[in-house]
């Protein structure tokens, strides 16, 4: 790998002296310019020349290094990069190697990743990718490139070796932060988005183990939305009504439910709020709400009352929401 | 009452550590607001540093917005239309000389001269000249080779009804709003171009009811199938890529709302999403009063100065989605005439309000992200959309459509030029004229009621509209649309009442 000094400039450098710089600006004087540094105006001086001449080289993969190094989001700088590898057939896993480092300083750069994306096209070599991206989470665990990306090589390769410990790998990302949105997001893809896995072919006992484990998650802390939108997606793919899991909800939404006299008993299906938790809990509030008006006659009465108990005092920075579904509610 | 800040109910982790402490940043700025009074909007501060930005320019550390030059450019422009500031004759000359360097000969808008073509510079230069730009020579609006944008933009057209934003480049659905504004603009639309794109749009809603970046196409593997278009799209699995974000969710809201206008509302080609998750979804994304009311983009995250616009701009689309508006469900004993009187926004638009003018305006001018960090030209201009569509509620007007509709003179397609058309579409031109006709109509008929602004801290706060779908102010929706499809719209005659 060649090693670049950003201190050097191609104006001075007897190697460039036949390319041709060209300048942005040509004759006029623009709108909201940008004050570059001169590293960058005679990197980007020169990437134009190379853009006109046509040159595809070795050199071109350095001067594209050099400008994508200090401004990543260069796309055209990517794209003629891109252009010029496979017309040299440089060695795609020397380019990766560049990009684990690159990647790295520039999470949130699209073109970081989809360069990426690219060679994966061609290598097909998937292996040690996930790897990589848990080093890459590491940093940063809700990147939203890095979860996409992710989510990428698994469906496009679609490789039960790739698929093997992912639910592990979402488990993981939830102990370390159980409000992470986007280890949940990941968790209902891996399970209920991109195909059926082998082992996965029993919707029911899947939708069953999604809930039972949404539920111990909500139990440690019922004010985490990520949870609740889970339980949520679940439900609705699976086809299960709100209702059949009033009894859980109704201790987080501060109502009586049916097995309070039973306290001494530990009902593993239906875990109890941990002490400490805030109740009742929002989420509880609009779950209950929501199983009384699809029960729909006077318990819609019921509903309206907890909407109300939400737009005055619970989530009153959502009153004309709640407002709105009480009015809607058995109109729709 | 609840109380004030969010709970980790005894079970911290990294997320509601950071929650806690912005909401301790915040309620600082609560506590100490600048003035005795209302909040104000500095409006001189924040033009001066617009008009330093654009006039003088950006300082080294933009160079990572090199590639973004026609968004530095838009951003400024359109954020001084909202402040109801106009750029004098020399400057727009200026700046319509400066965009049209980014126009690729292939076609379409680079990032900056010789950079190459791509749908959101594209986006940013043609709304950019919608500001800045004119008919007739050097006026910028003709000099956009509208058949090769054309060209442009199939080039990028996958099978899954997607685009590429840009060749070799990715797909997303930022892209896809930025190519349809573009071309419902410019009248390039066709039915070709959308083929299959709402149904792509369709497969990026996730279980929480946003829109996620894109969705991963399969297709049925079928051996005589050589090429991927040839194969069969299956409607399932179609995994969204990426969770649930508020930019993403407003592009792809967005991006439907313009398909339907072009295809007409009695449509049954379009897929259906789930309005009451996506309408879930936006009204969760509203942070509590600890959050000074803000928008974050995604469950779990921050309020963002910018999601004032991503998602409390996306309000307004809703009831293009078919969302019964609150009105509707108030009883027949309520008459028309009380309507004007009633919000009916389903977010809390004076929270919004609060957080922007409380916690997003800088001390030298722009708006930022929040507190501590700095103005930026992307925050100022998404901040001041958000104050925008937190003041003014505009809505589809059956009225104000029928006036325009009165208006609208037979003038040929006015769009691509014939060669442009392939010869096998030659004989639905007439579909087209009636195609475009419809989208004109349903885009520039979105109208603000009388009554139904809500602008906090008293009218010297006030701004000007946006445009719900472009992000342009209507005048300068109008003046672009006005002249690519050739029609004279008729300005806003004063009602009492609405007669629909």
């Amino acid at each position: 790998m060649t090693t670049t000094t950003t201190t050097d400039l191609y104006s001075d450098d007897p190697q460039w002296v036949d390319v041709t710089p060209i300048p942005q600006y040509d004759g006029i004087n623009p709108v909201a310019p940008i004050l570059y540094t001169d590293e960058y105006k005679d990197a980007t001086d020169y990437f134009r020349g190379v853009l006109k001449s046509g040159e595809k080289s070795e050199r071109v993969l350095e001067l594209t290094e050099r400008v994508i190094r200090m401004n990543p989001a260069h796309y055209t700088a990517w794209q003629y990069r891109y252009q010029t590898i496979l017309a040299l057939g440089t060695p795609l896993d020397e380019e990766i190697t560049l990009m684990n480092d690159i990647a790295m300083d520039h999470l949130k750069t699209y073109q970081v990743w989809h360069h990426r994306r690219l060679i994966l096209t061609q290598t097909k070599q998937a292996a040690q990718e996930l790897a990589f991206l848990v080093k890459v989470l590491g940093l940063d665990n809700k990147n939203y490139h890095t979860w996409a990306y992710r989510q990428w090589i698994l469906s496009h390769f679609s490789d039960d070796d790739l698929w093997r410990h992912e639910l592990e790998f979402v488990d993981s990302m939830l102990r370390d932060d159980i409000r992470n949105n986007s280890a949940w997001h990941h968790r209902f893809f891996v399970l209920f988005e991109a195909g059926v896995r082998a082992g996965d072919e029993d919707r029911e006992a899947l939708a069953r183990q999604e809930i039972l484990y949404s539920k111990e998650r909500i139990s440690l802390a019922p004010n985490n939305a990520s949870a609740w939108n889970y339980l949520r997606g679940v439900l609705d793919r699976s086809g299960t009504e709100y209702s059949s899991l009033a009894g859980f909800v109704e201790p987080y939404a501060g109502l009586p439910g049916p097995t309070a006299s039973d306290a001494d008993t530990i009902d593993t299906e239906n875990p109890a709020p941990q002490p400490g938790a805030r109740l009742p809990s929002v989420a509880a509030l609009e779950f209950m709400a929501d199983v009384y008006e699809k029960q729909g006659g006077e318990r819609l009465a019921d509903a309206r009352k907890l909407w109300t108990s939400l737009a005055r005092e619970h989530d009153t920075i959502r009153q004309k929401y709640w407002e709105y579904r009480s009015t809607a509610a058995g109109k729709l | 009452m609840t109380a004030l800040f969010s709970s980790d109910d005894c079970y911290p982790s990294a997320t509601s550590d950071l929650q806690a402490h912005t909401e301790h940043v915040l309620s600082e700025r609560r506590a100490k607001p600048r003035t005795d009074k209302e909040p104000s909007l500095d409006k001189n501060n924040h033009i001066q540093f617009l008009a330093r930005n654009l006039l003088q320019g950006f300082p080294s550390r933009y160079t990572s917005q090199d590639a973004s030059q026609p968004w530095l450019s838009f951003w400024t422009l359109h954020s001084l239309s909202i402040l109801q500031v106009s750029l004098d004759p020399g400057n727009k000359q200026k700046a319509i000389d400066t965009i049209l360097t980014w126009q690729h000969p292939d076609g379409g808008f680079g990032g900056g001269p010789g950079q190459a073509a791509h749908l959101l510079p594209t986006y940013a230069s043609v709304c950019a000249l919608a500001i800045s730009g004119r008919p007739g020579p050097g006026g910028g609006w003709d000099q956009i080779k509208r058949d090769k944008v054309y060209a442009f933009f199939m080039s990028l057209k996958q099978p899954d009804g997607s685009f590429l934003v840009a060749h070799h480049a990715e797909v997303d659905v930022r892209g896809i709003y930025c190519l349809l504004v573009t071309a419902t603009l410019l009248n390039i639309l066709t039915p070709e171009l959308i083929a299959g794109t709402a149904e792509f749009l369709a497969s990026c809603q996730t279980y929480e009811g946003g829109f996620a970046s894109s969705s991963q196409p399969y297709f049925s593997a079928t051996p005589d199938s050589e090429t991927e278009s040839a194969k069969a799209l299956l409607d399932k699995p179609r995994p969204p890529l990426g969770e649930a974000h508020g930019g993403y969710t407003f592009c792809a809201v967005a991006s439907l709302v313009l398909i339907q206008s072009f295809e007409g509302q009695e449509s049954t080609r379009l897929p259906q999403i789930n309005v009451r998750n996506l309408l879930r979804w936006l009204v969760q994304m509203q942070g509590t009063a600890a959050e000074l009311g803000g928008f974050k983009g995604r469950t779990n995250k921050l309020v963002d100065g910018c999601y004032s616009w991503w998602v409390g701009g996306a309000f307004s689309l809703l009831s293009s989605l078919g969302l019964a508006p609150p009105h509707e469900h108030s009883g027949a004993e309520e008459g028309a005439e009380s309507w004007d009187d009633v919000d009916d926004a389903l977010f809390n638009r004076e929270a919004l309000q609060t957080y922007i003018l409380m916690a997003c305006q800088h001390h030298a001018g722009g708006l930022v992200d929040k507190p501590p960090k700095g103005p930026d030209a992307y925050h100022t201009m998404y901040c001041l959309a958000g104050l925008a569509s937190a003041q003014h509620t505009l809505s589809p007007s059956a009225s104000r459509k029928a006036e325009i509709r009165r208006a609208w003179k037979n003038t040929g397609t006015g769009g691509l030029s014939a060669s442009t058309i392939p010869p096998s579409q030659s004989d639905i031109d007439d579909e087209f004229g009636d195609l475009r006709k419809n989208v004109f109509l349903e885009t520039l008929s979105w109208h603000e009621e009388t009554g139904t602004q809500c602008i906090l801290g008293g009218a010297q706060n006030k701004v000007n509209a946006t445009h719900p779908l472009f992000n342009l102010t209507v005048t300068h929706s109008e003046g672009i649309m006005g002249h690519f499809y050739r029609q004279t719209i008729p300005p806003v005659s004063i009602r009492m009442k609405q007669p629909e």
